[in-house]
């Protein structure tokens, strides 16, 4: 846009001239200089204010200027436009009327001599004289020379004696002013504005001064303007605003005067005839076409004042297809300078259209205008002119591409700024539907810049096409040549030949326009995001850049690309390729070493295409190259397309600390098959875990243990632990590293195209944990360079080789094959209990011996740590041989613990043993009981070693037993409520210990059975019954004889087996008066000892002789039982004799009712006579007993129908009733026989169970029965109680 | 000027990881040598394949906040210039499809041959009308959709693994190789004129 003249394309504002302030940049307009001897000089008299109001309101309007504002209709809120200029005391306005040419002799000084404006091709000063159109000088003349309004200020001087002269001066001024621009016949607005400098004057005497001035001056009210003094610039700014949006109306009305009057004109429908008629050139006119031309360009230039686009935009149009019609144009030969004018000014017309269109919103339609203008053009040009195949052309091209550029930056359209989400625009309403052209929506303005990027690019391959003839100078080639070569290229708006690409000095600068629209581009793709697209304008830019060997912008600009674009990263190699070719170019030409090296890296891949002409052997790189210091490259990961790529490989999953694994490390070159071998001088694996790296240095004698077989070649290295890091790289954070581990080894490292170089490595595991292959940095040391290249290994499943030779392979389906799981160095110490049991019992001392055993291969310092765990642990001790007995302690309830107890240096493969004893344990009991051992190895003192053993101990009760009260009747008398020295005095028996009971007495026998139930069979030494009397019992209870049938060395008892003991006990209240219940609580106590003492030497008892002889207590809780009851009691006992004979024994059933009450009660007894037995005694009696009394009543029985003899006999007579218990009530030396006894309590009419009292009794559910031992079978009941 | 009409000078698929699968490139007719070919280089077609990339991030974005773009058609991805623009398409699969059309890539009267051959009912006024103009809305649909066939019936190949093209993790992947979808493109190019409705 710059390169058509100033002016030309510029958006038309309204003209605001001030005058009459002192301004730092008055306004010149340039008059052209035949122009200005004409010219009308406007000037005010009074001196140009310089007052502070006059300067702010100043200042103000000129922020208000819109000629930079964006050239769109959407600022609504703005209320007008103008083009704000300062003039200090003058002007001067062109000539309405141009003067005669010198020397023009007037044929006759007749009226028909029209002088015509200056501008007009009428008149023969102008260039467009005699058959020009319109220039820009006309253009200009609207924009920059006439206002339409001209503002004059003037202070209004508050100075009463002044008043008077100052309002008559400026009366004075502004009619002289108003009489010059009359004058010179402009119809420029007149506007005044009078800056009051007081307040002090009342408004109306103001006002009346304003009248008076006005009406002195002949002016509107409307366009005289009062400030009155403030220090507001609110109040500044309001009276501003309201003074141009005043003036903004009559500015609109001054050019709508003028389109009117263009209108007019062309309305006439006549051509005018010049002043005087041309005779030189063609002697012809302006045609009345082009007459129409100049006016609807006119008229549109005055609508688009008005801002009334789309009557500006008709009126284009009209102008442009009039002037592309075959009557203008197509008449104008190619060879006139006329033809160029007109395209210059169809080119005018058609920003001028665009401008409107893009104004208004039509972005699709301006496309299409911009694309039909150039179709259009070129179809003319192709026609009529030079032809559109020459650089010509391009340039117009290139140019009318910038055009539509900066249209669209002017218009600043928000939907395509750089924060809008689009690159392109819809198309409006209008053509939506339509088949449109890409390119028909209105893209941004770097897409813009491209394209004449492109076009200048044609230019420039057109222009490097002209012939040399053409090239040279035309004073240094032939007339005829200059002339044949003046009509074959179109140098509208651009230099000859001999300019464009002249043949001895520089010419056009292609190159740095190219790359200047490039830059615009890749600045716009930049802000949009557009990195991809921007990285390829940059590649063109560095291939212009490249032509004009400015190496460095090269680097400069194409670095960061090459470093961070995702072109390598996506696979575009292609693209890579290019820009590395073009930025090695660069880099070896500003001795960039280090992007040289590094680029010759990565063009060694075979990912690119191979270049004939290139060594590729990286050592050679630097050749041609000076560099000051020897370059380091450090390339890292994924940074460039690497030819080499490498993979690690753990044989297996897990291994375990102390022992070592196989890895293996893969290095593939896919270098260019022609180029030369690399040799790494060092290789360098890191790792995360208990290893910390691995460094191969290069070796380059044979190796012995290397096998090659195609592309592989495999060596086994083996590795030696390193102190710490070797100074050949500096050392890395070291005190993190500390306990890492570094290994070395040496290798053969030369990497030969396509080769894959396998390092197979025995890798020593010291940590347990988790160790993985994180990275791999490759170094190549020369004299010339140092290169690092740094890879990380990437987990890929489907790709894991494992070399077992180098011609074979297999697949490791690991999904971590960069991982190893180093486990804990496994134990080799053995804990072990050899005479374990089962199951211990309560109430005995346990010793447990434990056998340590050290499976190591050298000697193990040993720590013990015990945990027995459980309710209630007991604690414990520990025997340890050669020290102390080590107590545990306990630390919760549930634990008894002992720790670290030391167990000194056990030898390789011996054993110590450690005794465990626990005291006896009284409940039954399940424990947990853990032993650890920790270890540490004289190795390595560092590592704790531990084994753990876990055991369970069951503690059981080796006894159980069951009990059984039976009520025994007591021999003795019981006390009498009556007999006053029986009844013990309670102040005398102050001492309870001492004094002796006297209450009545029950006696009883406990049965109880019990069995063992031990896994093994136990030696019962004795059997006894424990009262527990407390001492705020009521009773006392003691034990009378104990029935068991224990000899006195005991007795072994087999497991499960039940047997018998029965206890007598009498119990006595301590008082007559009590009547409660008693509880009777008891245990059973039971001492054993273990079997045979005396086998010795597989017992448990071995280590300690005692234990064998010791007897255990183990002692039963008996459950409760309650004694003395209220309740009445009767109870049966029997006593035999031998009354007639043998054969008929007589019994003698004693029942004694007791009453422990305090009542007194009547029993009435009856005997039912039985078949069983004859009876004496009375059959039915009444019997009253005393509160606190027994009675006894006395029965003989004799049985009778006994079994004759033998064993077994029916007593058939009496089993009429229990026919069916027969065979039961039969037994081995007698028979049951049964007593209808019944005893009723008489006043409860109650019947009372008969309890038995005795042996020989027994109670059912029925009755009692009584035994009756048969003769001759001897007695088979033991004796009797009674 | 109407005396060109739209063609296709390159088709090109890009696979979820942004890497080129695939590019074949169409010659185009050249008014100055009056002969058929290529109006860009391999190079730049790639230059161009890669950038409309540029293009599908920000579609994507956009349609991500706006919630829309669910067909995966992305339309009129940008004109390169008045002469080449590029049409793009995404699959469910991340896949892209991108069609380089040269809206002065035939002659008209090739197009003609061309369209007889195709439609047969097709008359010439029809293509003539359809040369004037550009390119309607969804007059790339056919091709992509033909692309899309083409694309799957190469997935159904067994021996043909996706994850080989575009691995899940990571970056770049290996081209497309197969000779069945190279000529299935050459095919879907050298068809498509504009008004084809199914290639």
């Amino acid at each position: 846009m710059d390169e058509y003249p100033a002016g030309s394309l510029e958006h038309a504002i309204p003209f605001l001239l001030t005058l009459g302030t002192r301004t730092g940049t008055p306004y010149d307009p340039q008059l052209s200089p035949a122009l200005k001897e004409q010219a009308v000089l406007i000037r005010s008299e009074l001196p140009s204010l310089d007052s502070d109001p006059a300067s702010a309101l100043l200042r103000y309007l000129q922020d208000r200027d819109a000629s930079q504002l964006p050239c769109n209709g959407r600022d609504m809120s703005r209320k007008y436009r103008f083009k704000i200029q300062t003039a200090e005391r003058s002007l001067l306005l062109p000539p309405r009327r141009a003067r005669l040419p010198d020397g023009f002799e007037a044929p006759s000084p007749s009226p028909s001599t029209v002088l015509h404006s200056p501008y007009s091709p009428l008149s023969p000063v102008s260039p467009l004289y005699p058959d020009g159109l319109i220039d820009t000088q006309w253009i200009r003349k609207h924009r920059d020379f006439v206002p339409s309004v001209l503002l004059c200020f003037y202070a209004l001087s508050s100075d009463p004696t002044l008043a008077t002269l100052c309002d008559n001066q400026i009366k004075t001024d502004v009619n002289n002013i108003r009489a010059l621009l009359s004058q010179s016949g402009y119809k420029t607005r007149l506007a005044v504005v009078l800056l009051s400098d007081h307040t002090s004057h009342s408004v109306d005497s103001v006002q009346e001064r304003l009248e008076t001035i006005r009406k002195g001056c002949g002016l509107d009210p409307k366009v005289l303007f009062l400030v009155p003094p403030s220090d507001s610039q609110d109040e500044l700014e309001r009276v501003a605003e309201n003074m141009l949006t005043t003036l903004y109306s009559i500015a609109l009305e001054y050019y709508r005067d003028l389109g009117r009057h263009a209108r007019k004109k062309r309305s006439r429908g006549i051509a005018p005839q010049p002043t005087v008629p041309p005779t030189s050139g063609t002697s012809q006119t302006l045609s009345l076409a082009g007459w129409n031309v100049r006016y609807d360009f006119k008229s549109a230039i005055f609508a688009e004042y008005r801002l009334e686009m789309d009557v500006a935009l008709r009126s284009y149009e009209q102008a442009y297809e009039n002037l592309l019609s075959s009557e203008l144009m197509e008449l104008i030969p190619s060879w006139s300078p006329r033809w160029n004018e007109a395209r210059f000014l169809a080119d005018v017309i058609a920003v001028r259209c665009l401008r409107c269109l893009l104004w208004n919103g039509q972005y699709s339609a301006a496309v299409r205008r911009w694309q039909s203008h150039r179709e259009r053009i070129a179809d003319f040009v192709d026609r009529r002119g030079r032809g559109t195949n020459n650089y010509g052309w391009e340039a117009w091209e290139a140019r009318w591409a910038d055009v539509m550029a900066d249209l669209i930056e002017k218009a600043d359209i928000p939907e395509l700024g750089p924060s809008a989400p689009r690159l392109c625009l819809p198309p409006e309403k209008s053509v939506m539907g339509e088949r449109l052209r890409p390119w028909e929506l209105l893209h941004h303005t770097g897409y813009w810049y491209l394209l004449a990027a492109q076009h200048l690019r044609s230019r420039r391959a057109l222009a490097h096409s002209i012939p040399e003839d053409d090239r040279r100078s035309p004073s240094a080639s032939p007339a005829s040549h200059v002339a044949k070569s003046a009509f074959s290229y179109d140098t509208y708006m651009c230099p000859n030949p001999f300019e464009e690409y002249p043949l001895n000095h520089t010419g056009v600068d292609h190159g740095r326009m190219i790359v200047d629209r490039l830059l615009r581009a890749r600045a716009d793709f930049l802000k949009r995001g557009q990195v991809r697209l921007a990285a390829e304008v940059s590649l063109e830019c560095a291939r212009e850049l490249a032509v004009a060997k400015d190496w460095k912008n090269i680097v400069e600009l194409l670095r960061p690309h090459w470093k961070d674009l995702p072109f390598r990263k996506e696979g575009w190699v292609e693209i890579v390729e290019e820009l590395n070719c073009i930025l090695r170019a660069a880099a070896a030409a500003i001795g960039n070493a280090e992007l040289v090296i590094a680029i010759d890296w990565e063009l060694l891949s075979r990912s690119f295409t191979e270049r004939p002409d290139w060594h590729y052997n990286i050592l050679r790189s630097l050749e041609g190259i000076n560099t000051k210091s020897r370059p380091t490259v450090s390339i890292g990961d994924g940074q460039i397309l690497s030819f080499i790529s490498a993979s690690f490989l753990f044989n297996h999953e897990e291994g375990k600390a102390g022992q070592s694994v196989r890895g293996q490390l893969c290095i593939r070159s896919d270098a260019h098959r022609r180029s030369t071998p690399v040799a790494l001088s060092r290789i360098r694996v890191h790792f995360r875990g208990s290893v910390d790296a691995i460094i191969l240095r290069h070796q380059g004698t044979e190796h012995a243990q290397r096998q090659i077989s195609g592309n592989a070649a495999l060596f086994a290295v083996s590795l030696t632990t390193q102190a710490g890091d070797d100074g050949i790289s500096e050392s890395t954070e070291s005190d993190d590293a500390a306990n890492k581990v570094t290994l070395s080894g040496f290798a053969d490292l030369t990497l030969r195209p396509g080769q894959t170089l396998v390092l197979h490595m025995e890798i020593p595991l010291r940590e347990p944990g988790e160790t993985r292959a994180e990275s791999v940095v490759m170094y190549l040391e020369n004299e010339a360079f140092n290169l690092e290249q740094s890879l990380m290994f990437r987990e890929r499943s489907s790709l894991n080789l494992w070399y077992i030779s180098a011609s074979s392979t297999k697949h490791v389906p690991r999904a971590h094959p960069l991982t190893i799981r180093v486990l804990p160095r496994p134990p080799k110490m053995e804990i072990s209990c050899p005479k374990w049991e089962e199951q211990y019992y309560t109430d005995e001392p346990i010793s447990l011996g434990f056998d340590i055993e050290n499976g190591e291969d050298i000697e193990a310092v040993a720590r013990l740590d015990m945990l027995l765990f459980g309710e209630k642990p007991p604690t414990f001790a520990v025997d340890i041989p050669g020290r102390e007995i080590q107590n545990s302690s306990s630390v919760r309830s549930e634990e008894s613990k002992l720790s670290g107890a030391p167990l000194g240096a056990i030898e390789s493969s011996k054993s110590l043993t450690i005794t465990l004893r626990l005291p006896p344990i009284e409940l039954s009991s399940r424990y947990d009981l853990t032993l650890k051992v920790t270890y540490f190895l004289s190795t390595n003192p560092g590592t704790p070693i531990s084994q753990t053993a876990n055991f369970q101990l069951n503690v059981v009760n080796p006894f159980e037993a069951n009990y059984e009260l039976l009520p025994r009747v007591h021999p003795d008398p019981w006390p009498s409520l009556f007999d006053h020295e029986s009844i013990s005095v309670p102040s005398t028996a102050s001492d309870g210990a001492l004094s002796v009971p006297k209450g009545i007495s029950q006696a009883w026998c406990l049965v109880t059975r019990y069995a063992s139930f031990a896994s093994e069979p136990l030696r019962v030494v004795d059997i006894d019954v424990s009262i527990h009397t407390s001492p705020t019992s009521s009773i006392q209870c003691t034990t009378v004889q104990k029935h068991t049938d224990l000899p006195v060395s005991g007795r072994l008892i087999n497991p499960k087996t039940i047997e018998e003991a029965a206890f007598d006990l009498v119990a006595q209240k301590s008082s007559v008066d009590d009547r409660s219940h008693a509880s009777l609580d008891m245990s059973l106590i039971v001492k054993w000892t273990r079997q045979n003492p005396e086998a010795g030497d597989s017992s448990d008892a071995s280590p300690d002789d005692a234990n064998s002889a010791k007897v255990n207590t183990t002692t039963l809780p008996v459950p409760r039982f309650t004694i003395f009851g209220t309740e009445p009691r009767v109870l049966a006992s029997v006593s035999r004799r031998q009354l007639l004979s043998p054969a008929q024994p007589l019994v003698t059933l004693t029942v004694t009712i007791e009453n422990g009450s305090n009542h007194f009660l009547t029993f009435g007894l009856v005997m039912e006579p039985s078949e069983q037995f004859a009876f004496s005694g009375p059959k039915q009696t009444t019997l009253n007993l005393l509160p606190v009394s027994r009675r006894s009543v006395e029965y003989r029985l004799l049985p009778l129908k006994l079994p004759a003899g033998g064993g077994k006999e029916n007593e058939k007579k009496e089993a009429g009733r229990e026919e069916e218990e027969e065979e039961e009530e039969e037994e081995e030396g007698g028979v049951w026989i049964r007593p209808g006894l019944v005893v009723r309590d008489k006043y409860f009419q109650k019947i009372l169970r008969v309890i038995p009292g005795g042996e020989g009794v027994r109670a059912d559910k029925d009755g009692f029965e009584i035994w009756v031992p048969l003769p001759g079978l001897g007695s088979a009941s033991s004796g009797s109680s009674g | 000027m109407a005396t060109a009409i739209p063609s296709i000078a390159c088709l090109g698929v890009i696979g979820r990881n942004n890497n080129p699968l695939h590019t074949s490139i169409f010659p185009s007719y050249d008014p100055s040598t009056n002969t058929f070919r290529p109006v860009r280089t391999p190079l730049q077609f790639s230059l161009i394949l890669s950038s409309t990339l540029d293009v599908f991030e920000l579609r994507a974005r956009q349609n991500a906040a706006a919630g829309v773009g669910l067909t995966g058609d992305f339309g009129l991805l940008h004109a390169i210039d008045d002469r080449l623009a590029a049409y793009g398409f995404e699959t469910n699969t991340g896949t892209r499809f991108v069609v380089v059309v040269d809206m002065r890539g035939r002659r008209i009267d090739s197009a003609v041959a061309a369209g007889l051959v195709e439609g047969g009912g097709k008359d010439k006024r029809l293509l003539a009308s359809t040369a004037a103009a550009g390119l309607r809305e969804g007059e790339m649909r056919p091709v992509f959709k033909a692309m899309h066939a083409a694309y799957i019936r190469l997935t159904q190949n067994p021996f043909y693994e996706p994850d080989e093209h575009s691995p899940p993790a990571g970056h770049g992947g290996k081209k497309i190789t197969s000779r069945k979808f190279a000529e299935d493109m050459r095919r879907i190019g050298e068809n498509w004129t504009p008004g084809v409705t199914n290639l």
